[in-house]
């Protein structure tokens, strides 16, 4: 047995109390009169003879009980070995999980994160299960399980250090809290079986307070994953960010002048002055033109409107200069212009008749700060120019067309446009029979007895995406006096986006070539429906011209880890954000331009609180950079492991208490005894 | 401990043992007791004729004052006698007794102020019996109670009530006694001392012999409990001081020796301090017969009348010095 800190044996010394107390003869507590005490001198109690110890058995309860207690503090444990260590033996499985979020870009924290790694690495027994994941808006598995497992024990440290020395922080934000859980339900990944014995996740991480947390409060954190948390520090935690405030598109067009942006000053800052300027990207680090002086004082935030200088062309950034940390101090702007938007009807509407389709699409239609639509209308009958589909994004056909000039359009509509077919009367059955390429498509027109109302509406779909809220979905308002019943399987490929209540389609799309077929079964005429004085045909309008890709998305900015839908005709459906800086996409001949910048929240640097993960049921193991103790600081460290572990310490105080209990029982009777034979004795 | 022992001439069977003397409860007839217990014991002594102040009768012959006359043997066998000295013998005899709480302390059932109480009531009784004045003070830290010396009726009894007063005082001073008696009494008298001497004697000598400076005798007593003369304890106990409240523990086993010795320095200086000044010393334990102690002071009395005798005679035959 060794002892954590044998000086406390010393206590055992104590001993000597009880038995010298015991061979002293118990000091009367009788109280005597003496006339004077002037010739007499204190004495000190006798020892009494050996042959003369009393209550032997209570002496060595007392001795015991000292004895117990001086080695329960002096710690004991029982060495052992590290086959001995019942969690030495049995293989851990670790996540560890590398922040590569663009706060990490600061100085000296990657290295920092690196080194940490590396150390938690070199722990690993050769039994032990790892894998390495890389954070930033999600996890990312650099080395898996499988992977590991599949590597010779030899070469599975440097497997992993070598992929860690091939990332680097990226750019995105922090979601701390979906990488906690991808990395705790990789743990719980075992083949389907539960994996014996100690598993854990490293996180390696700034723990900025920008990291996201809100996955946890739905999540049960898994019982037995323990989370180890090896914080990396960066030199200083002040800093300000800078934020692109977006205009709305319904804003005012003086709006359109300035570029709003938040400057956000950290709590703990030093400096209170900034400057806020444009940049070009071939100066990226100098402003270009004046600059606007802004003071924040710490932990405060101001919105700064920079002047847009129409003048001055490639101004494309925003920087703000008198900050700690540079990696946060550019956004990107596209400054703000009018898109044109060239919408093609084919029919026989009067233009002024208040009562034709026409007449509410011009009016729903209007100009915005952000859109301008032009509409083109052409009698059915009517020519048409190269020009006027070529430049059309939307075209509408409400009438009947001739058949040639129906598979022109069809022709055009395929190479990726949108078409919107809304006949108004079943005569037009035979144009739908061109646009989809099929013979024997019939309109019949339905009158239904009241009205119809649409039902079972596709609320997934784009076209009705905006109206899934339940405060919105409410299309039972709008009545439908008639409309063209046909069978939505005579167009191929045509998925119903809505039914009437009879149950016939009322909305049907179909992908035509790279382009797209809708058809619209009622029109929103008064004569057809009260669509057009719903509240919902503007915005139903407005989809349209977005599923058609006339009308560009205008999200308020985009962030670093954004993925953005591509108009049809671009080469990709989707493009993905992986670095700030003005993103350009050329779909047909178009060329969309993204801003895209970091997520606002990296740039609040300061730390996170530290009971936050506790707080959100991660049982947090926090260790401190220590050094690796060696030697004779070793056999201590292993010491205080087995002791910890052991804690023997417990047992020596319970029966401390068991013999005191003894002891206090024991004296109790003797003294009782006792007595009783004084009684007698003076009876 | 040199105690006065029972090898005084009195036959030890006739003296009345102290602790049964201490069963009776009054005072005044323990004082009788043992009065007349010594009275019937001086038939067998072999000194004679001794009291306070040695008496003598002779027989008239003309010339003499006729109020030297004892008329009451004159009445009972009609032939003249003259008493002489009678009336400058009128003893004045001051009792100044110890009422101090350490007085209060008995081992024999009994305590030390019992025993003084019963010691200066028998000197009393005896000296009244004699026609001689006595007066009481009882003192602790202070004067407690001051009986001038009378040779009256009723002034016995007020005396005796006086010492059965129990002790109020705590501590001793013995010099504060002294002091007031040599400023009280103006004629020559007897000052007899009873205390335990359980107090400091440095200041003691200074009065003592004032005291004898203004002519007075002085005999002293100290009054000791066998327990305390030897420390005649078991147990090991908490002692606590009777009159400081001091409290100690003490083995009486380990203890006893330097006690013994240190007492025993006290009574000697006291002793010898006596014997310096040529008062009266007797160390009384309280298991001793009272008539040692009465015998004692007579025996110390009658040398005392043999050897100052003519001194007074000569100085002033008709009238107290």
């Amino acid at each position: 047995m060794n002892f954590l800190t044998p000086l406390f044996l010393l206590g055992g010394l104590a001993i000597a109390g009880p038995i010298v107390f015991h061979l002293i003869r118990r000091t009367t507590r009788e109280r005597r009169v003496f006339s004077s005490l002037m010739f007499l001198l204190p004495t000190p109690p006798r020892l009494a003879k050996r042959s003369r110890l009393e209550h032997w058995l209570l002496l060595l309860l007392r001795c015991l009980a000292l004895g117990l207690l001086a080695l329960g503090f002096s710690r004991p444990f029982f060495k052992q070995t590290p086959l001995d260590d019942p969690t030495a033996a049995q293989p851990k499985r670790i996540v560890v999980l590398v922040d590569v979020s663009a706060s990490m870009r600061r100085a000296g924290l990657w290295a920092a994160a690196r080194e940490r790694v590396e150390a938690t690495l070199g722990k690993v027994s050769a039994v032990d299960q790892v894998a390495l994941y890389t954070f930033d808006r999600a996890a990312t598995p650099l080395l898996p399980f499988e992977e590991w497992n599949r590597t010779a024990p030899t070469d599975r440290v440097a497997l992993a250090k070598s992929r860690l020395a091939a990332a680097s922080p990226g750019w995105a934000g922090t979601q701390l809290g979906t990488a906690l859980i991808a990395a705790a339900e990789a743990l719980a990944e075992n083949d389907g079986k539960q994996f014996p014995g100690p598993r854990e996740v490293v996180l390696v991480s700034d723990l900025q307070a920008g990291s996201r947390l809100d996955a946890l409060q739905a999540y049960e954190w898994p019982k037995g994953v323990a989370l180890v948390v090896e914080p990396v520090k960066a030199r200083g935690t002040t800093n300000a960010g800078l934020q692109l405030v977006a205009d709305s598109a319904d804003a005012s067009r003086a709006s359109e002048t300035v570029v709003r942006v938040r400057v956000t000053n950290s709590a703990d800052a030093q400096r209170e002055q900034f400057k806020v300027g444009w940049a070009r990207a071939e100066a990226p680090g100098e402003f270009a033109g004046a600059t606007i002086d802004v003071y924040i004082p710490p932990g405060q935030s101001r919105v700064v409107a920079v002047p847009v200088a129409k003048t001055a062309p490639g101004l494309d950034r925003i920087v703000l200069k008198g900050d700690d940390e540079d990696f946060d101090n550019t956004v990107y702007v596209i400054p703000p212009a009018q898109q044109r938007l060239n919408v093609l009807w084919l029919g026989d509407d009067a233009p002024d008749d208040v009562r034709q389709p026409l007449f509410f699409l011009r009016r729903a239609l209007s100009d915005t700060p952000r859109l301008a639509v032009s509409v083109v209308a052409r009698t059915s009958s009517a020519q048409l120019t190269p020009d006027d589909v070529r430049t059309a994004q939307v075209v509408f056909v409400t009438a009947a067309l001739p058949p040639a000039q129906t598979a022109e359009l069809r022709a055009q509509v395929q190479g990726g446009k949108t078409l919107v077919f809304v006949p108004k009367t079943a005569a037009a059955a035979a144009t739908l029979g061109v646009l989809v390429g099929r013979e024997g498509v019939t309109l019949t027109e339905a009158t239904p007895t009241s009205y119809a109302m649409l039902a079972e509406i596709d609320f997934k779909h784009p076209l009705f995406a905006p109206f899934a809220d339940p405060r919105f979905s409410d299309f039972t308002k709008i009545h439908i006096w008639k409309y063209r019943k046909f069978d939505a399987a005579t167009i191929p490929e045509g998925r119903v986006l809505a039914r009437f209540d009879s149950g016939d389609p009322a909305v049907v799309e179909a992908p035509l070539g790279q382009g797209r077929l809708v058809v619209w079964a009622t029109g929103w005429q008064p004569e057809d429906s009260q669509l057009s004085v719903s509240s919902k045909f503007v915005p139903l309008l407005w989809s349209l011209l977005e599923l058609g890709g006339g009308v560009a998305a205008a999200p308020s900015q985009w962030l670093v880890g954004d993925t953005a839908a591509l108009p049809v005709g671009a080469a990709d459906q989707e493009v993905r954000f992986t670095e700030p800086g003005i993103r350009t996409v050329a779909v047909g001949e178009r060329t969309l331009r993204f801003a895209v910048n970091l997520e606002p929240n990296e740039s609040r640097t300061a730390p996170l609180a530290p009971d936050e993960l506790e707080r959100l049921g991660v049982p947090v193991a926090q260790t401190e950079p220590k050094s690796e103790p060696s030697g004779d600081n070793k056999i201590v460290v292993q010491g205080v492991e087995a002791e910890s572990r052991q804690k023997l310490w417990r047992w020596f105080i319970a029966a401390t208490l068991a013999v005191l209990l003894v002891e206090s029982a024991l004296a109790g009777w003797t003294a009782r005894k006792t007595n009783q034979k004084q009684a007698e004795a003076a009876t | 401990m040199a105690v006065a022992q029972s090898s005084s001439p009195l036959p030890s069977a006739k003296l009345i043992d102290a602790q049964t003397l201490m069963s009776i409860r009054s005072l005044e007839l323990r004082a009788r007791a043992v009065v007349e217990g010594f009275w019937s014991g001086m038939h067998r002594s072999p000194y004679h004729g001794f009291s306070v102040e040695f008496t003598e009768y002779r027989q008239y012959t003309p010339g003499d004052d006729p109020r030297y006359l004892d008329w009451r043997v004159v009445a009972r066998s009609d032939r003249y006698f003259i008493k002489k000295y009678e009336d400058e013998t009128n003893l004045r005899c001051h009792l100044l007794v110890d009422q101090s709480r350490s007085m209060d302390y008995g081992s024999r059932g009994h305590t030390k102020a019992a025993y003084a109480a019963t010691l200066a009531a028998t000197l009393a009784y005896f000296l009244h019996l004699q026609g001689d004045a006595t007066g009481l003070l009882t003192f602790d830290d202070q004067v407690r109670d001051y009986l001038p010396a009378r040779h009256r009726a009723g002034h016995l009894r007020q005396l005796m009530h006086a010492l059965e007063r129990p002790a109020a005082g705590r501590t001793t001073d013995l010099a504060a006694p002294l002091e007031r008696i040599s400023a009280l009494i103006r004629r020559r008298a007897l000052v007899a001392l009873v205390s335990d001497f359980l107090a400091p004697i440095d200041q003691l000598e200074r009065k003592l012999l004032a005291l004898g400076a203004c002519g007075h005798e002085v005999s002293v007593f100290q009054v000791l409990d066998p327990a305390e003369l030897n420390l005649g304890l078991d147990q090991p106990a908490m002692f606590e001081d009777l009159e400081s409240a001091r409290t100690l523990y003490l083995d009486p086993a380990t203890a006893r020796a330097p006690y013994v010795k240190k007492l025993e320095e006290h009574c000697s200086a006291l002793r010898a301090m006596c014997r310096k000044l040529g008062i009266n010393y007797q160390l009384l334990a309280t298991d001793q017969p009272l008539e040692v102690a009465l015998f004692g002071f007579l025996q110390d009395r009658m040398k005392r009348g043999r050897q100052f005798r003519p001194a007074f005679r000569g100085a002033n035959p008709g009238g107290a010095s």
